[in-house]
């Protein structure tokens, strides 16, 4: 008789992995870029409102470890990613993916602590000997973009001499500048949401040297929740893009 | 040089307090039963335990006072002492062991070892230099001990019970070593022992430590002639008996003790009853009998049980629990003749003026 | 004619075997994965040697930093009663229970910039800890001083201290009876916890990437250096953790050894 609370805990754990099959409700998963984190989350409660028997489960993160996962098996319905080059990695070197679409852009900026204790005003600024600079890694798309605006503005050796951190993802930029340890951060604009807003300054980029991101999504070939999928990826296409805007992306090309 | 001891130490709930004084050149014995609170006593000479009260001081240098609050911790005070249990230190070797005080001083490296395996080498262990305590027999061990309390030439050298982890056949041959490096060395001796065959042979002058008091201080010979407790007694292998002396019949008199009432001889230059007295009574004046005795002019016939048989050369000691308990000393031919052995009943006699009575 | 040996029960013995399959069965795995043909070129790459040196001087200057701020601490616990002994000791394990990233944030706060340590530091000598090695050897010294004061505190605890007050008799000062005896007779708890703290530090991850940041020379160790890689590259972030593992192992086995033997 003692054992019966334990034999009843674990039947309780089985519960859930038994409702699957045979029930109406199915559940996606959706692999997006960091970046998407705020947009998404709405998209998706948004999404489910309209879908009632749909739910969503998000993972974010950079978009270089997000396609990895997908390539070394990880269960995912829907990609997106920051940048076109792992959407093509995934599609050439995986699974494969149908109705892929471009859905959003974005464009990067500088941010600096409130206090800006670097006195950082313009991007040539970021090249000024001590100016402790945080960057996304090589390989995670805001990283990459980074790297390529300063190449474009021609200040690459000495911003990149300046280079205190690498981040795994955006996120971790935002927030070495907002804990005030890094003098300046390269992100992109819609990472200065609300809530961080008076915390940060943002210093825009001139347009000749910053770069347009573009975000793709697509339905992973052989997710066994296509329909659903499918639905997803018109649903941002569509409706979600009022929240998109909302968020500061811009529409695609 | 001399020592001069008035202290009260306290280890818990248990206080000993010591007074008594000791010579250069001089060996006393510290001697009492398990418990007496000698190692108390050790400890605090030392200047591990501070007194509660009282003070110490040595060669005119006082090492503790409480009243001052003057405490000279050890490292300070030239004291040399051999611990029970010796204390060896475990990861360096015999040489390296004695050589240590010299170490401490600041000695050079070599001359330390130099004048260490001299030492040891006077001790008859130059071929043990090199071992490791955990190798060694309990005597070399001791030697080594021994070697690392003198080699420093303290003012006060502390012995606690020396040979008290020996067996026989190391212990004849340490004693004599002990012996002849204490001849030669100049300070104060203090040894902790609780083998009156050890006092005896290797003290001047004896303080005896019972439970927390000093009970007799005095040379072997005195505390012989003379013992005040029944321990005292004990060790000089004596009976003791202790209690309230009355007027009997003319001539004798009854002590009262508490475990029972011996007939003696009325002693000379009392008056009329008193309280406390001793009195002794050699083991050899009493006799043994396997059944009542009868017509006897002994007025003391005590039964009882044997409660030991201990075999000294052609002697015998026999403990008998009667009312007061007797020891008696007889030969090993009555032993074998009546049969004495554990747990029979026997009758011990002896006569009211065999018992020399004393007042305290 | 001996008798029957007790034998290990049963049960034990399989048991005993599940627990050795739950160790080696992960680096089986790793070894199996590990693609070695490229296994090489990875070990031998730039990033790899680099977060390899760097990992070894971070977790070996954090092992000191512990053991050196984690005796004094020992000896008091052990040594001296004082009000609330308990408390202290239950702090001083918190790091261990401390998930390392909330390790890191508290770090952050304390020497960060805008930390109430950190500050004044930054204000009045223009020193920022973060983002430098010293904060990634913090980091790592933070997660493994638990273990240094554990180790150390047993140690003291075993000792007979009556070999010390021998000592003092025969002239030793407070200062001398320490080197000579207390130390020595301590070298094999000293050793282990040695072992433990620089094992430890090497496997930092959370607290570091959170207060020192990450990059390569000055910070990237090789955890990071291994979570940087599974990103894009998780074969070749095999090679580079089965060296993680080599490294950990040949150090452990190693002075343990040597320790445990001259006992």
């Amino acid at each position: 008789m003692r054992h019966a609370p334990v034999g009843m805990a674990c039947l309780a754990l089985l519960l859930p992995s038994c409702g699957g099959s045979g029930s109406q409700r199915s559940e996606i998963t959706v692999l997006a870029a960091a970046s998407l984190t705020g947009a998404f989350t709405k998209i998706g409660a948004d999404f489910e409102q309209s879908n009632p028997d749909v739910t969503v489960r998000f993972s974010f993160g950079p978009s270089d470890g997000l396609a990895t996962q997908i390539l070394e098996g990880a269960p995912a319905d829907v990609f997106a990613p920051a940048s076109p080059k792992y959407m093509d990695q995934v599609r050439s070197d995986g699974p494969g993916v149908t109705d892929q679409a471009e859905f959003a852009r974005n464009t990067l900026a500088v941010i600096v602590p409130s206090d800006n204790p670097a006195h950082v005003g313009t991007l040539d600024d970021l090249a000024r000997p001590g100016v402790k600079l945080v960057l996304a890694a090589v390989g995670v798309p805001a990283g990459d973009y980074a790297r390529e605006i300063l190449a474009n503005a021609g200040i690459q050796k000495g911003t990149l001499a300046n280079v205190v951190s690498n981040e795994e993802d955006v996120k971790g930029v935002v927030q070495k500048v907002l804990l005030g340890e890094a003098d300046a951060g390269i992100i992109y604009r819609t990472d200065v949401t609300p809530d961080i807003s008076a915390r940060v300054r943002e210093i825009s980029i001139p347009d000749g040297v910053n770069v347009i991101a573009t975000y793709p999504i697509a339905v992973m070939n052989g997710s066994d929740r296509a329909p659903a999928a499918e639905a997803f990826v018109r649903f941002v296409t569509g409706p979600g893009q009022a929240t998109l805007r909302t968020f500061g992306f811009l529409p695609p090309s | 040089m001399s020592l001069v001891v008035d202290v009260e130490a306290r280890r818990g709930h248990f206080t000993v307090a010591a007074a008594f004084e000791a010579a250069a050149g001089e060996t006393v014995a510290l001697l009492g039963p398990n418990g007496a609170g000698k190692s108390t006593l050790v400890a605090t000479l030392a200047g591990i335990h501070p007194p509660a009260g009282g003070r110490v001081d040595l060669d005119g240098r006082t090492l503790d006072d409480v009243v001052t609050g003057r405490h000279v911790p050890p490292e300070r005070r030239q004291v040399g002492v051999v611990f029970q249990d010796r204390l060896l230190f475990p990861h360096l070797s015999a040489i390296e062991n004695v050589a240590f005080p010299l170490r401490a001083l600041g000695v050079a490296r070599r001359e330390a070892r130099s004048r260490a395996a001299d030492l040891l080498a006077r001790l008859g262990l130059a071929q043990r230099a090199d071992a490791r305590p955990a190798d060694l027999s309990g005597g070399e061990a001791q030697r080594v001990a021994l070697a690392r309390a003198l080699i420093r030439e303290p003012r006060l050298l502390l012995l606690d019970e020396p040979l008290a982890a020996l067996d026989v056949r190391a212990r004849t041959h340490v004693r004599a070593l002990v012996r002849r490096e204490l001849i030669g060395f100049a300070g104060v001796r203090l040894l902790v022992t609780h083998d009156p065959v050890e006092a005896m042979n290797l003290a001047d002058r004896m303080v005896l430590v019972e439970d927390g008091r000093v009970t007799q201080i005095g040379t072997p010979g005195e505390v012989r002639a003379a013992p005040r407790t029944p321990y005292a007694a004990e060790l000089v292998g004596t009976n003791l008996f202790t209690g309230r002396l009355e007027r009997l019949e003319a001539g004798a008199g009854r002590l009262v003790t508490s475990e029972g009432d011996v007939v003696v001889a009325w002693p000379p230059g009392i008056d009329g009853a008193l309280e406390p007295v001793i009195g002794l009574l050699r083991p050899a004046d009493v006799s043994l009998h396997v059944r009542p005795p009868e017509g006897a002019s002994a007025r003391n016939v005590l039964a009882g049980t044997v409660t030991s048989v201990r075999v000294e050369g052609e002697r015998a000691r026999v403990r008998i629990d009667a009312s007061p308990p007797v020891v008696a000393d007889v030969t090993l031919g009555s032993v074998e003749r009546l049969g004495i052995r554990e747990g029979i009943r026997l009758w011990a006699s002896f006569k009211a003026v065999e018992v020399r009575v004393q007042a305290i | 004619m001996a008798g029957p040996k007790r034998t290990t029960p049963g049960v034990f013995v399989v048991l005993a075997i599940l627990g050795i399959a739950f160790v080696t069965l992960p680096l089986a795995g790793l070894i199996q994965r590990t693609p070695w043909s490229r296994a090489a070129d990875v070990l031998t790459s730039d990033s790899s040697l680099t977060a390899l040196r760097l990992s070894i001087v971070v977790a070996t200057s954090a092992a000191v930093v512990s053991l050196v701020l984690g005796f004094p601490l020992a000896w008091v616990l052990s040594r001296s009663s004082f009000p609330g002994r308990r408390v202290v000791r239950g702090l001083v394990i918190l790091p261990l229970v401390m998930p390392p990233v909330v390790g890191g944030v508290a770090l952050l706060a304390v020497f960060g910039r805008r930390g109430f340590l950190g500050a004044p530091l930054n204000e009045v000598f223009g020193v920022q800890l973060t983002f430098t090695t010293p904060a990634a050897v913090l980091a790592a010294a933070f997660v493994s001083f638990p273990l240094a004061v554990l180790a150390l505190e047993a140690g003291l605890r075993s000792l007979d201290t009556r070999l010390e007050d021998a000592a003092a008799t025969l002239g030793g000062s407070r200062w001398y009876v320490l080197r000579w005896v207390t130390l020595p007779m301590l070298a094999p708890q000293i050793a282990a916890g040695l072992v433990l703290c620089w094992a430890r530090a090497l496997g930092e991850f959370g607290a570091t990437i959170t207060f020192a940041g990450n990059l390569q020379g000055r910070t990237q160790t090789l955890p990071l250096a291994v979570f940087e890689r599974l990103q894009t590259d998780p074969d070749g972030a095999i090679a580079l953790s089965l060296l993680l593992v080599a490294v950990s192992l040949a150090v452990i086995v190693g002075l343990r050894g040597r320790f445990l033997a001259a006992r």
